[in-house]
Order: C-alpha cells, then sequence, then structure tokens
C-alpha cells in the first residue's frame, strides 16, 4: 500500500490512465461477447425493431442442426492439422536457423517478414500459387490430369487453407521460438557434447525440454487463434467451398448472420464456439501447463 | 577419512592418461592468433593448473583439449592416441564448467548418469554408479532434486560427479570455483584435492586464482597471450620465476620490480643507492618480493612511506624507492616506528634478476635461496 501510494498520490489518477485502454476493451471485446449471449436467448429481427426471448429454443435449433456439427468438426479437424503444423515447422526452422549452418542469419531476419502481411493478403495470394491451371501444381495437373483442383475437390481446398495457415503463421512462433533456442546457454551444448550426445540427440534431449515453455505457449495461441484467424483466408481462397468442405465454424457464423440474417442462430454458435475456445485453453493449461519447468 | 577406508571409495578410479600437445596452434585468422603454437606434456594423473589473465587463451587451450574447439594446427595425444580430430565423446575427457551447466530439467541423478544413458549403460547399472558418487560426494540425499532447488556449492559437486561418473582418463576443469564464495571456495578447494587423489584421472584446471593455482596444482602452467611463462612446480614459480610476469602473476602483494643500473660491479637505483652486488653491467629489472625486505637491521637503503594498510597479522607498507614504488610486507607481529622514512636491506639470496627488455629471468644471478633447490628435487 506504501509503495502505491508514493508512486500515485492520487487515487484516481491509475484508473484513469488505465481508462483508455480499458474502454477499447470493454467496447469491442466484453460489449460484443455480452451481445452475443444476449442474443442467443432472443429471437432478432433480421432488420432491427424488437426481439423476443425465446429460453433455449436458439440452442435446440443449432445442436439438432447436422450442418453446425459438420463445420465444427471440420473446425476441430483443422485446428489439430494447421495449428500443429504452424508450430512443428516453425520449430523446425528455428533449430535449423539456431545452429551455425550456413545462411542461419539472414535466414533469422527474412523468416520473420511474412508477419506483416494481413491473412486476406496471404489468402489471395494462396489462391494463386495452387491455382491448379497456372500454380505451382499445374505442372503435375499436365501429367495426371485431375490430381489437383482445390475448386472442386474438399481435400485439395483443405489442404490449401492449411498450406496458406502454417505460412502465415510461421514468423510469429519462429520468432517466439528461437528467442527460446537462443537463450540456452551455450555450455549446455558444450557439457551434453561432453556427456557424449550428438547433435540429433541434443536436440530431444537438451533443446526441446528447456524452450517447453515457448513450445507451449505457442501452442496455446496457435489452437485457440487458429480458429478464428483462419477466417480471412476461407473468405479470399474458397469461400467455404467447394460444397462447403471448407465451411469452417467461423465461417459459418459469419454466412449466417450476415448472408442469412439469422443472427440469434449465429450469436449462438458463437457463443458455443467462444466456450469450445475457453475451455480447450483450460485443457491445455491444466494438462500441458503444469508439466513444464520455468527454470533455467 | 580415506578413500581406501570405504568400500565405495575405490570404486570410481580413472585409468589416468597422458596429454601431449605439439604445435597446437588457434587461430581465427592470420591477424588473430590465440595461441602460437604449443608444446607442452601434462605426466598421467598429474594435476595441472592452467593460469594466467583473462583473455591468455586458458580456456581456449581446455576447449581443444575436450573436443569442443576446433585445433588450427598441430596434434594432441591423450593417452599416445591423435585426438585432434576426434569428437569430445571419443576423447576420454570429461569437463566441470564454469557455470556448472547443469541440465535443469533433469533430476540430479539423471544429470549425472546422462553420459551413461547416451553411451548405453543400462539402467540398472546407472542407478549403481550414481548411487556411488553421490555418495562419494555427499549427495545422496539430493539425486531426486533438481539443479534449481541446490545451492552453489551442490550445483559444484553435481557437476563434479556427472564428469566422474564415466571415470573419465583426463578431468577438465573451466573455472570452476569463480561463482562461490569465499568459504566455499576453500572448502572445495580442499574437496577436489582431497576427489584428486582419490580418482587419479589427469587433471587441467584452468582458473586465473593464484591461490586456487598455488593450493591444487602439482605442476603450474602460467599461459601469457597464449605463450607458455613458466611451467614448473609451485613452489619453483614463487622461489625461481622465469619472467618479471610470473614474479608480478604470483604472490600477493605481487613482487616488487625495480629498474635497476649495473656498473660491473653493483646495481644501482637511479638516485645512486646501491642494491646488490653484480657483475653485470647495463639496465636490469630487480624482483623481490615484499615479504623478504628486512626492515631496520642496519639497512642501507631508505625510503619515504606513502602509505600504511594495517592487516593485523602484518602490515603493508607502500613507500617510494627512487621514484619508484616498493611495497614491504613487515612480519607478523612487528611494530613499525610511525616514521615517515626509515631504513632496511635486500637479502641477495632473495633477488631476482630480469632482463630489462625481454623481462627473462637471468639465472643464478644471486645465490638462490636452499629451500627452492630442496623443494626441486623433491619433485623430481
Amino acid at each position: 500500500m506504501s509503495l502505491e501510494s508514493s508512486l500515485f498520490s492520487h487515487r484516481w489518477l491509475p484508473l484513469l490512465l488505465a481508462v483508455p485502454l480499458m474502454s477499447l476493451i470493454v467496447l469491442f471485446f466484453y460489449v460484443p461477447v455480452f451481445q452475443a449471449f444476449y442474443w442467443s436467448f432472443f429471437l432478432e429481427q433480421p432488420f432491427g425493431g424488437g426481439s423476443q426471448f425465446v429460453g433455449l429454443q436458439n440452442f435446440e435449433r443449432v445442436l439438432s442442426d447436422p450442418e453446425f456439427w459438420m463445420s465444427g468438426w471440420r473446425t476441430i479437424v483443422f485446428m489439430m492439422t494447421a495449428s500443429s503444423l504452424a508450430v512443428v515447422v516453425p520449430l523446425m526452422l528455428a533449430v535449423a536457423a539456431d545452429r551455425k549452418i550456413g545462411m542461419s542469419l539472414p535466414a533469422r531476419n527474412i523468416l520473420v517478414w511474412p508477419k506483416g502481411i494481413a491473412g486476406a493478403s496471404i489468402g489471395v495470394v494462396f489462391a494463386f500459387i495452387f491455382n491448379p491451371f497456372v500454380g505451382i501444381m499445374a505442372p503435375l495437373n499436365t501429367m495426371f490430369p485431375g490430381l489437383w483442383n482445390p475448386g472442386i475437390d474438399g481435400t485439395d481446398a483443405f489442404i490449401t487453407l492449411v498450406a496458406a495457415h502454417v505460412w502465415s503463421g510461421i514468423p510469429f512462433n519462429f520468432v517466439i521460438l528461437l528467442a527460446g533456442l537462443r537463450s540456452i546457454p551455450h555450455t549446455m551444448y558444450q557439457a551434453a557434447a561432453m556427456d557424449g550426445a550428438g547433435p540429433w540427440r541434443r536436440i530431444f534431449d537438451v533443446q526441446l525440454p528447456l524452450i517447453l515453455p515457448q513450445l507451449f505457449l505457442t501452442f496455446v495461441l496457435e489452437f485457440t487463434e487458429s480458429i478464428t484467424s483462419v477466417f480471412a483466408l476461407i473468405d479470399t481462397i474458397t469461400e467455404g467451398g467447394p460444397g462447403g468442405s471448407t465451411t469452417l465454424l467461423v465461417y459459418k457464423i459469419y454466412v449466417d448472420g450476415f448472408s442469412g440474417y439469422d443472427l440469434s442462430g449465429a450469436s449462438t454458435q458463437t457463443v458455443l464456439l467462444m466456450i469450445f475456445v475457453v475451455l480447450l485453453a483450460a485443457c491445455q493449461f491444466v494438462f500441458l501447463g503444469r508439466r513444464i519447468n520455468y527454470e533455467r | 577419512m580415506t578413500a581406501t577406508d570405504t568400500p565405495m571409495g575405490t570404486a570410481i578410479r580413472a585409468a589416468a592418461a597422458d596429454i601431449k600437445l605439439s604445435a597446437v596452434t588457434k587461430a581465427y585468422d592470420a591477424r588473430n592468433v590465440v595461441i602460437p603454437p604449443l608444446d607442452v606434456e601434462l605426466r598421467a594423473g598429474e594435476f595441472t593448473v592452467v593460469l594466467g589473465p583473462s583473455g591468455c587463451g586458458k580456456s581456449t587451450l581446455l576447449q581443444m583439449i575436450a573436443g569442443l574447439e576446433r585445433v588450427s594446427e598441430g596434434k594432441i595425444l591423450i593417452g599416445g592416441r591423435e585426438v585432434q580430430e576426434l569428437e569430445p565423446k571419443h576423447r576420454g575427457c570429461a569437463m566441470v564448467f564454469q557455470n556448472y551447466a547443469l541440465y535443469p530439467h533433469m533430476t540430479v541423478a539423471e544429470n549425472m548418469a546422462y553420459s551413461l544413458k547416451v553411451a548405453g549403460v543400462s539402467k540398472a547399472q546407472r542407478t549403481e554408479r550414481v548411487a556411488k558418487v553421490a555418495k562419494m560426494l555427499g549427495l545422496s540425499d539430493l539425486v531426486a532434486r533438481k539443479p534449481g532447488q541446490l545451492s552453489g556449492g551442490q550445483r559444484q559437486r553435481v557437476a563434479i560427479g556427472r564428469a566422474i561418473i564415466r571415470e573419465p582418463g583426463v578431468l577438465l576443469f573451466d573455472e570452476p570455483l569463480s561463482n562461490l564464495d569465499a568459504q566455499l571456495r576453500h572448502d572445495m578447494r580442499v574437496e577436489l584435492a582431497d576427489l584428486h587423489r582419490r580418482i587419479g584421472a589427469t587433471s587441467v584446471f584452468v582458473t586465473h586464482d593464484q591461490v586456487e593455482a598455488m593450493t591444487l596444482a602439482d605442476r603450474i602452467l602460467i599461459l601469457n597471450k597464449g605463450r607458455i611463462e613458466q611451467f614448473d612446480t609451485p613452489k619453483a614459480i614463487y622461489y625461481q620465476p622465469a619472467s618479471v610476469f610470473v614474479a608480478k602473476f604470483i604472490g600477493a602483494p605481487a613482487m616488487n620490480i625495480l629498474r635497476v643500473t649495473g656498473d660491473g660491479d653493483t646495481l644501482r637505483l637511479s638516485d645512486g643507492q646501491v642494491v646488490a652486488n653484480y657483475a653485470g653491467q647495463g639496465n636490469f629489472q630487480l624482483g623481490i618480493r615484499p615479504e623478504d625486505i628486512v626492515i631496520g637491521a642496519g639497512g642501507r637503503l631508505k625510503a619515504a612511506i606513502r602509505y600504511r594498510e594495517d592487516l593485523g597479522s602484518h602490515e603493508i607498507i607502500e613507500a617510494d624507492l627512487a621514484g619508484q614504488p616498493l611495497r614491504i610486507a613487515t612480519p607478523f607481529g612487528d611494530e613499525m616506528d610511525k616514521t615517515s622514512s626509515f631504513s632496511f636491506a635486500f637479502p641477495q639470496t632473495r633477488l631476482h634478476l630480469f632482463d630489462a627488455e625481454t623481462g627473462r629471468a637471468i639465472p643464478n644471478s644471486f645465490r638462490q635461496a636452499e629451500a627452492v633447490r630442496r623443494s626441486a628435487k623433491e619433485y623430481q
């Protein structure tokens, strides 16, 4: 108490200083969250003008809709594959860049650049790269006609999404993981070398255990973020198609709410998605977070 | 209690290997030569301390022996086997690092057993060996802990345990005591000396601390800018320093070095005072240890006192002798007059003469102390 009062002579000054940020958080996070919860218990008019309390009917409707479960399942598949790859690929790059191999210094720099590119731009670029007629798969298509066409093959479209997501996730995760690797004292490797461990063994016995905190951070952020950040990619690359094969929950909410004007249904799905993300993060902390040794 | 008293004591015993460096060179490029061609032989089972100021190349030398640094040129033989191109694990060395470098995610037992695990030793054997080493180092109660839960001294012991568990022929120490406080450092010195006696591995110990060097070493290798200044027993290095560098580096306070001129008969200071009889002519550097100067006793030399430090057991007097600083350590219990100038003498047998230019010692300038010869003979 004495420390606080000596730092801030005014009682309300600390609160006052926090107001700008707090108001932003309230306005753009808590209010919409509250709104979503509120709407999920009401039947909203598409163009405004009154709403009607319906209790849990929205939830009954959504949960009995097979479309919801399909897109929910796709969301989980995407999360497991894309998020895992979005950590594992940067991890491999970081381990390589950390070693004194040729070009590791420029690589450390260049691999960070994609961080500056917006998700929608990445989507447009990847739509072009994986275009079956002019993209990198085009030569394969001439050899094996019909091998690759994300426009009509749902799996191909899904793979395109995953690739774009992994690529966009590289910079941030790469920076975090490389920072973790760089902070391992050099003598640790020397000690392991003296103990007879070769480079591969050192990766698994020394490096990975020592960057568990960073790995955990990237996994939690990836798994929770991929669910929503994939929207920009879907919207620019596949628009949910073909045949709904890339309609993940976040895209379905958008379509239901803003194309179908089912505001209540979209809100209800938002609430369910939110609960899922919170539970997922909680599980990660409960089952993984406690095992991590933060000591160096 | 000595090693042979306990059944466990004899369990960890290394087959010591001799180390021979021939024309070993370390250079990053033509201008950046850390170690110019260096030849040295370390006997099997010997405890060698590599001593030198920071940046003298002593750690580089150790890492080259370990295999953590490449040798630019030359050969390293361990137990008669050329190893300079081998991986660290094939050299039969173990190392104790300055910051311990324990694996923070492993327990004490896992830390110590890691090298055995990598080598494919069975779990039962590993457990047995860890128990032996832990008992030897007084770590038995701590094997289940992580390094983060240990004190500095305990971590140091774990690091030593990790090094000796494979019973390596060569044990390398890279300033292992420099992170400990004064008391612990002393205790660990005693323990290390005892451990060396029990294990018998050829030990190379790098430090910049002369006390560690004097107390631990069979022989001290003094390194300056990558070159060997002197490689001898602690006693010989103290009593017969081979150069001004060695003379100033060993002993606290350091040896006084005075510029003197020889007229063919005597050595004189710039103000004309005669400090010694010597037949040579020209400029020299004359060395005398602060504790060897005899105050009073009809001494012919005179100096002005600038500063006195009373350390309880003895007093350090900083004086001005013909414009050159001179330190004198008074013998225990001697009371000095509080005068501003005093007379003293340099005993001839305690003087060291060095070349004015090269700083190398000019041997047999004066009759050297008998004690030195005796100790030198004892060693050989």
